[in-house]
């Protein structure tokens, strides 16, 4: 089923800091619930002095309408007080409408202002916007010597025109014959953290290994991979007890988020590989993912973003 | 299964409409006119009065009621292809505001089909009693819609329930227990209103519509204690999801017996929804159990759908056939 995405007014209205969507739905709350209350305390006055008005007014107009049955100089006094009688009812019932009628416009007033001071409390659902900070922190600059610069993936601008002098010193090390295949491709990957194409050729020309030989040992075993990867390896457990814990679902959300393409495993800024592993040997823990050295535990799909951010900001302080 | 029962429930509903239809258009209604001398007459009052032509209201002009009728069936279609196609919460808020609008503050809250139940059991058990049929209509037509997709009338289409929607700000859960105990107050409410509507002309009584809470809101005027109890439901269902829908309407019963059969619903399925629990977190009307919605307490308000982060606007979707290939998408 397609989605067809509608923007409601709440993302719009991100754009404006809260505190000032706060102050304004105060500002608008805070008079509304006033009229709203002087609303329901007029219309209670009028209805009870109404109720207390009304045994004398009919008591009055009884013992006149007895005099004018007597005495005719009274029938005019009666006339008198019965149409004042009446346009007072009739008074008040217009002056009721139209405090009814605010009092609607107030209270919707007041509930809609309250509603949005409410969805600016608590929106627990993270909303995309944070996740571009996620996505986008500065990038750590690699201490020197450690392991991630020594084995660091090759920038863009180097994928082409990689440094084969590696290859060469490998193959002279480990030798040339088909034997050596396995320890051969290990080590490239050792260092391009991936099987670049060019080595792979260079291997080929170097050594007895044919170009049938190497696809086959390279897609066989999984510790050998073909593609780039990306700057951070996360491996999100898929054994029994991870898998019963929702080990699926932190998978699809962490795909989902980290837009990673369908069919791949690393995402186009090539900063995570995603991979799904047998077990980490944490199933209390579960579900669990690790990313580099740093394991996580107890995730839901909601927290695993919170580890890989956690994560970027520990790398970058 | 379902479907049997779900045929067997339609013919039970086809029947009854076309039998209070049938006796409606060709049965003898009871004489209602006001004889023309009852009103006071010129020669009574003397001066200049002159006796109005009209002695009664005139009913509403035939049209109008069959754009009631239209705009009924209309908006719950419409309720429907938003919830579980769309699975969108604005525009349904939009038809809801709407709903509450026309059926609510233009049309005052009648006829509505809670109140009908009392016309439909006068009409079967009085033969005196000639339903209109826009009022057998207005029954049937939500029952109908719930035996195939559920309660879609609930969720945008009562104005009774849409006043208690809009004004929800912050829901509390209510206990399980505590829910299911008050929810047994609908059936004494629909007895009640059954048995009074039942009895003979001289004590019948129409609870439903007396004692109706928000009917004084929507025509602006009425008893004083009608109009304390609507503004005290109202303030109470700012923080308990729709009060009136969930504990006291006689028909919101009856259409949750019709979701039984109903093979569409709001569904929270594993397929495509993460189980992360967010939609049950937003449910006001505890209508999700262990992640799946209940049709039966569904409400159709389609919260669900719009805290869910699948789901939700400006999150793009991705398809999960990708994550669940055998070799969980890699090349």
């Amino acid at each position: 089923m397609s989605q067809i995405v509608v923007p409601t007014l709440g993302h719009r209205l991100q754009s404006i800091p809260r505190s000032w969507q706060r102050l304004t739905a105060l500002c608008i709350a805070a008079p509304a619930g006033l009229i709203v209350l002087a609303c329901i305390g007029m219309l209670t006055w009028s209805y009870a002095t109404a109720r207390i008005r009304a045994p004398h007014d009919e008591q009055h107009v009884l013992e006149l309408q007895e005099k004018a049955r007597t005495d005719a100089a009274f029938a005019s006094e009666l006339a008198d007080e019965q149409a004042m009688q009446t346009e007072f009812r009739q008074q008040r019932a217009a002056k009721d409408a139209r405090i009814t009628l605010m009092l609607l416009l107030a209270s919707t007033a007041f509930v809609a202002s309250m509603k949005w001071l409410v969805s600016l409390r608590d929106r627990f659902v993270p909303l995309q916007s944070q996740f571009v900070q996620l996505r986008l922190p500065p990038r750590a600059p690699a201490a020197a010597g450690s392991r991630s610069s020594a084995l660091r993936r090759p920038e863009s601008g180097e994928v082409s025109a990689i440094d084969l002098s590696h290859v060469d010193r490998i193959v002279a090390e480990i030798g040339r014959s088909a034997e050596a295949a396995i320890p051969i491709l290990q080590a490239i990957q050792s260092i391009y953290r991936y099987l670049p194409d060019d080595a792979l050729h260079r291997v080929c020309e170097l050594t007895e290994i044919t170009p049938a030989q190497i696809a086959g040992t390279s897609s066989f075993y999984k510790q050998l991979r073909r593609t780039p990867i990306g700057e951070h390896f996360v491996r999100v457990c898929h054994g029994t007890a991870c898998h019963v814990a929702g080990a699926r679902q932190v998978t699809d959300e962490l795909r989902r988020h980290l837009e990673i393409p369908e069919g791949a495993d690393t995402d186009t800024q090539q900063r995570f590989t995603l991979d799904e592993v047998a077990c980490l040997g944490c199933c209390s823990l579960a579900p669990v993912l690790m990313i580099d050295e740093h394991t996580s535990g107890r995730l839901t799909s909601l927290s695993a973003y919170d580890a890989l951010q956690t994560f970027l900001t520990e790398q970058a302080s | 299964m379902i479907a049997a029962w779900r045929f067997t429930a339609l013919v039970i509903t086809i029947l009854l409409s076309t039998t209070l239809w049938t006796s409606s258009a060709f049965g003898q209604p009871a004489p209602y006119d006001r004889p023309v001398d009852a009103a006071p007459q010129a020669k009574n009052i003397g001066g200049g009065y002159i006796t109005p032509e009209v002695q009664k209201p005139l009913p509403r002009s035939y049209w109008l009621e069959v754009l009631d009728v239209a705009l009924l069936a209309a908006a719950m279609i419409l309720v429907s292809w938003l919830v579980l196609r769309r699975r969108n919460r604005a525009w349904l808020l939009l038809v809801t505001i709407a709903s509450l609008a026309y059926f609510g503050f233009y049309r005052e809250g009648c006829v509505c089909p809670i109140g009908s139940i009392q016309n439909v059991v006068v009409a079967l058990t009085d033969p005196e009693y000639s339903i209109p049929i826009f009022v057998t209509a207005i029954f049937f037509l939500p029952l109908f819609m719930a035996l195939f997709v559920g309660r879609a009338f609930c969720g945008g289409v009562c104005p009774l329930g849409a006043i208690q929607e809009l004004v929800l700000l912050k829901p509390v859960r209510v206990p399980r227990r505590l829910d299911r105990t008050l929810g047994l107050l609908k059936y004494v409410y629909l007895a009640l209103a059954i048995w009074y509507a039942a009895q003979p002309i001289a004590d019948r009584d129409f609870v439903i519509c007396r004692f109706d809470p928000f009917v004084s809101i929507f025509r602006r005027t009425g008893f004083a204690h009608m109009i304390g109890i609507g503004i005290g439901l109202l303030a109470l269902s700012m923080f308990v999801g729709r009060p009136y829908c969930r504990y006291l309407c006689p028909y919101g019963e009856l259409l949750s017996w019709c979701t039984r059969f109903a093979s569409r619903g709001v569904t929270i399925t594993p397929d495509k929804e993460i189980d992360c629990g967010l939609c049950a977190d937003a449910c006001p009307y505890g209508a999700i159990e262990k992640n799946r919605a209940v049709r039966k307490s569904c409400l159709y308000c389609a919260r669900c759908y719009a805290s869910c982060p699948r789901t939700g606007p400006m999150v793009p979707t991705v398809r999960s056939e990708a994550a669940a290939s055998p070799d969980g998408g890699r090349s």
